[in-house]
């Protein structure tokens, strides 16, 4: 326990008291009641509690507390795995706990973005994906890599071409030939509309001379479900990673007509790439380390060193290998370069007349519009057969119940505007407080329950289980 | 040595592999049973710890903690009304008005034996036909998919208590809802407002404890500040009157730890009846139990169909053949023996195509594939062949992990009982902030406690309509699912519906017949109900 933590949270309790004092009569009434309503004695003494409990260790040396990785693609996928396994590695080279948080959604939108607008501090790291060079050309965020100070690439992964083993298609012309003969007969799949595996299909199809909307484009959530609808025969081509297939590849069930790579892959020998088989088109994924652009030099050469290690590692390159998936470690400055190169290029391919093949014909309203219809017919036939009539009126809500209710409510918003200020622990307490004032419970009980329960939830969840909760200005 | 033999050497023969189900089931239970810490999570972060063990104890890690966080999911789910798990919410209402009546040992008995039951069931599913089986799940494209999901959207409006109309209601509120943010199909964003937080849609956990947790506060609260009187004849009617009574968890919490501590002060009831009510519900019930974990395994083994939908299907088959399938949605405790059966079947389903076929059923298997491929075993058709010891190892972890569960549930539920001793006054904000820690720890995100706290009022305000508020946390986990297959299929057949109805897909056509046949005999059923309510009246 370090004394400067608990004489700071004493000065600000001393400060508070003083204002109380000196404001103006009806502000002053107003703080009164406000702090008779949470007991604000309780309060200040609670903080005391916390700060000799939580102990403030603050040195100067980076890194010297948790630090967060966001991940932004879900918990089981590629992504998160290599997130995991760098995690874990990180950790002990930098000393301190590294917690992957899974910030999931919007086909990476999500994390991009929080990893980008996070404290510039050094103790926000990002697993950014190839998406943070599409994303913005397609105009779902603002979000470029030039928002990030990139770290280290860790991995990279061409693009494959696959169909059934069964199928007619035993190399890439044949598949081809069929494709120029019947032009949008074939579906294929892999991922979204615009997708990365889409970009990759679509920049095959222009570069043979055909249009990319000669194969008609199943959007799909991810390389799994596809390959799965390839066996069901719901699809002829599914296009995606080699690491994503392996399992399917090596069980024989899908063929692999070529690799959209420069060179032969060291995992995957046997399958020719695209330069071979006379088409000069390359696309992979890649994945790598970012922290926010305003990362000082100092703290991302060291993440970048931890990084170097980590990627170097024989337990990672283990790992990648047993995966199949590519393990390239880039420094930070070839990274850089490497990503606005990739950018340039993605920006030329959404700019073309190929993306006009990624507007979908049945648009994202459809689904929406359907559902509405359905739900105007239930509220019609449910006003019509009164079966939305509100239970009994004995039910009805008093005045009193109204006021608890709006001051749970109340509490729920204190946390969410809160809670990222002045920590978790804090906004916990006075939650608590508040409430256990509401139902009268004694203070002798009311405050030992709130310092036990909010320190309680506190080691359970951000020092048990790893869930990064939200540090204030005091660090907990 | 027959491979049996060896796979039981190899589990039992070393303490280290017993040891590590002991201490995972452990941290099953207990990650289970804190809503909004997901079975996923808890597997996730034993990722890096797995690295370091050998590939039957790391198995048998990942095993047990999904077996029982399973389960654990059930306990918040009957003590307070808030669901662990998706796959409890089919009988949230049920669980928490049975404990209400001062029944949650008979629940929570009748859970844990069920569950125990299912996933034993599920492993000896997976270690006879799992081959088999594998042959089935390929053969589902999207169309079949489409007709699945349907018929588990269908079985939530059929088991919710209440006229059907307000189960269709919730049902596309909740599928209105899973459309914000954007498509999986088109990365198109809707519904947003320009919120970039919230191009992840509107995530099914936080809803979920919103949904159930923050609306019994409520509730709560506002029968808290009911006359003294009245609360307690409502009590009295509520336990006379028990058959098809419109929900209301008025009295809710407070009656309910009356209750509990009644039951948990009288010493002859202890952990013998808690047991003693499961296992004679399991051996009372011997044929509606197979049923129940057949359904589960059969469902749990289509990828990316799971235990959600496996407890909701067998929740509604459940109800069909029940005589008293009008406490269903209400306080059935057959319907939660059967449903929970069902989902701790589909467990052991999952891994069926995650084994044979390295397709991930769910993203618990998903990660079992990484953890098999770090050791250098990859899943595929010879696997049986190649690495029969390590399969019939698997199958015998399984039924390790749900033998272990029994002890460590059983001590997970008399822990938490106590918890509903708790006078309410210090209860209800304890769990405002479990509502709000459970919530933001998932992706730690304000939107998500947002999202929950919306999700609260809008709950309880449709329970005061009576609108049954389950249909709307499988809506929104089936919503996106629905949609991208819809459009998958509609841009396959090139914008003609025919291609819903494929005469090339018989199985389809199947799903499809008991789609409708399911909503005939709903709407038949709904009008002689009503009929009867009327002469009633």
């Amino acid at each position: 326990m370090d004394s400067e933590g608990a004489s700071e949270t004493g000065e600000i309790s001393k400060i508070k008291y003083q204002k109380s004092k000196l404001m103006s009569p009806p502000l002053a009434g107003l703080f009164q009641r406000a702090s008779d309503c949470v007991g604000f004695h309780n309060l200040a003494f609670c903080i005391l509690i916390f700060a000799l409990l939580s102990g403030c260790d603050r040195k100067d040396s980076f890194p010297n507390r948790p630090i967060r990785f966001i991940c932004p693609w879900g918990a089981g996928g590629g992504t998160d795995r290599i997130s995991r396994q760098l995690a874990f590695l990180l950790e002990q080279e930098l000393g301190v706990p590294v917690n992957v948080v899974n910030a999931t959604g919007g086909g990476g939108v999500t994390g991009h973005s929080r990893g980008a607008r996070a404290r510039p501090d050094g103790y926000t790291i990002t697993m950014v994906t190839v998406e943070v060079n599409m994303l913005h050309w397609r105009g779902l965020t603002s979000i470029s890599h030039k928002d990030f100070r990139p770290v280290m690439m860790v991995n990279q992964d061409a693009a494959a071409v696959f169909v059934r083993t069964d199928s007619q298609w035993k190399t890439l012309a044949e598949l081809e030939q069929t494709i120029r003969e019947n032009p949008g007969k074939l579906t294929a799949s892999g991922t979204a509309f615009g997708g990365i595996w889409h970009v990759a299909l679509a920049g095959w199809l222009t570069t043979i001379g055909l249009q990319a909307s000669d194969v008609t484009w199943i959007a799909a959530s991810g390389a799994a479900p596809s390959l799965q609808e390839l066996m069901a025969g719901g699809l002829d081509i599914v296009a995606c990673s080699l690491p994503e297939a392996q399992v399917l590849l090596k069980a024989d069930k899908i063929r692999c007509l070529g690799v959209m790579a420069d060179q032969r892959l060291p995992a995957y020998p046997e399958i020719s790439t695209f330069k071979e088989l006379g088409v000069d088109w390359q696309l992979s994924t890649h994945r790598g380390i970012a922290v926010p652009a305003g990362v000082s030099e100092s703290r991302s050469l060291a993440i970048e060193n931890a990084v170097g290690k980590a990627a170097k590692s024989k337990e990672y390159l283990e790992y990648m290998a047993s995966t199949g998936a590519g393990a390239a470690a880039m420094g930070s400055e070839q990274y850089l370069s490497f990503l606005e190169e990739t950018d340039k290029a993605f920006g030329s391919v959404f700019a073309g007349p190929s993306f006009k093949a990624f507007q979908h014909r049945y648009g994202p309203m459809l689904f929406p519009a359907v559902l509405s219809g359905l739900l105007a017919i239930c509220l019609g036939a449910c006003f019509v057969s009164g079966s939305l009539r509100s239970i009994s009126k004995r039910d009805e809500i008093s005045r009193t119940a109204m006021l608890d209710m709006s001051i749970l409510i109340g509490c729920v918003v204190l946390y969410i505007v809160s809670a990222e200020t002045i920590g978790f622990v804090l906004s916990a307490a006075v939650i608590l407080l508040v409430l256990f004032r509401r139902m009268r419970v004694k203070s002798t009980i009311a405050i030992p329950a709130t310092v036990l329960l909010a320190s309680l939830v506190y080691q359970l969840f951000a020092v048990g289980l790893r869930v990064p909760l939200p540090r204030g200005f005091l660090g907990w | 040595m027959s491979p049996i033999l060896t796979a039981l050497q190899n589990v039992f023969g070393d303490p280290q592999v017993v040891l590590i189900v002991f201490l995972s089931a452990c941290f099953g239970v207990f990650v289970g049973s804190i809503p909004g810490l997901t079975a996923t999570m808890a597997v996730a972060l034993l990722v890096p710890i797995t690295y370091w063990l050998d590939p039957i104890a790391a198995l048998a890690a990942v095993v047990s903690v999904v077996a029982c966080a399973i389960f654990a999911g059930d306990i918040p789910n009957t003590l307070l009304r808030i669901p662990g798990t998706p796959a409890s919410a089919a009988y949230a209402n049920d669980a928490h008005n049975l404990t209400r009546q001062g029944k949650s040992n008979l629940v929570l008995g009748t859970a844990l034996i069920c569950s125990v039951g299912g996933g034993i069931f599920g492993a000896v599913v997976l270690m006879l036909l799992g081959h088999q089986l594998a042959r089935v799940a390929t053969s589902f494209s999207a169309v079949e998919y489409f007709w699945l999901y349907l018929l588990g959207l269908s079985c939530a409006v059929v088991v919710s208590s209440g006229p059907k109309l307000n189960g269709l209601l919730a049902l596309t509120i909740g599928l209105l809802i899973s459309t914000v943010g954007l498509s999986a199909v088109h990365s198109k964003a809707r519904f947003t407002f320009g919120v970039a937080e919230l191009y992840g849609g509107i995530n099914f956990i936080p809803a979920m404890i919103g949904l159930f947790g923050i609306s019994e506060v409520l509730n709560s609260l506002l029968a808290a500040r009911r006359p003294a009187l009245e609360r307690n004849r409502e009590f009295t009617a509520e336990s006379a009157e028990t058959a098809e009574k419109p929900h209301n968890s008025g009295a809710s919490a407070l009656s309910a730890a009356s209750a509990v501590k009644q039951e948990f002060e009288d010493p002859d009831r202890k952990t013998s009846s808690l047991l003693g009510s499961g296992a004679g519900m399991l051996f009372r019930r011997k044929g509606h139990v197979l049923r129940s974990a057949s359904i589960g395994s059969l469902i749990g083994m289509l990828p990316g169909a799971g235990a959600d939908i496996a407890a909701w299907v067998s929740f509604a088959v459940s109800k069909r053949f029940s005589k008293k399938p009008q406490l269903y949605g209400q306080e059935s405790i057959e319907g939660i023996a059967d449903a929970t059966t069902a989902n701790n079947a589909a467990l052991a389903g999952a891994w069926i195509p995650a084994l044979i076929l390295g397709i991930p059923g769910d993203s618990v298997t998903a990660i079992v594939i990484g953890v098999l491929l770090m050791k250098n075993i990859t899943p595929g058709p010879d696997i049986f062949a190649k690495q029969t010891e390590l399969v019939y190892s698997i199958y015998v972890i399984f039924i390790l992990a749900n033998i272990m569960l029994i002890p460590v549930g059983l001590a997970a539920v008399k822990a938490a009982s106590r918890l509903v001793r708790i006078p309410k006054a210090i209860l209800l904000p304890a769990i405002v902030l479990f509502c709000i820690v459970g919530s933001y720890s998932l992706n730690a995100s304000y939107i998500d406690v947002t999202v929950m706290l919306i999700m609260g009022v809008l709950g309880f305000a449709l329970e005061r309509r009576n609108v049954p508020l389950a249909p709307i946390v499988l809506a929104l986990i089936l919503g996106p699912m629905v949609e991208e297959r819809f459009i998958q299929i509609i841009t396959g057949s090139d914008g003609s519906f025919t291609g819903f109805l494929n005469p090339q897909r018989p199985l389809a056509l199947a799903l499809a017949s008991v789609f409708v046949l399911v909503w005939i005999s709903a709407v038949a059923l709904g009008t002689r109900g009503q009929r009867k309510s009327k002469i009633k009246m």
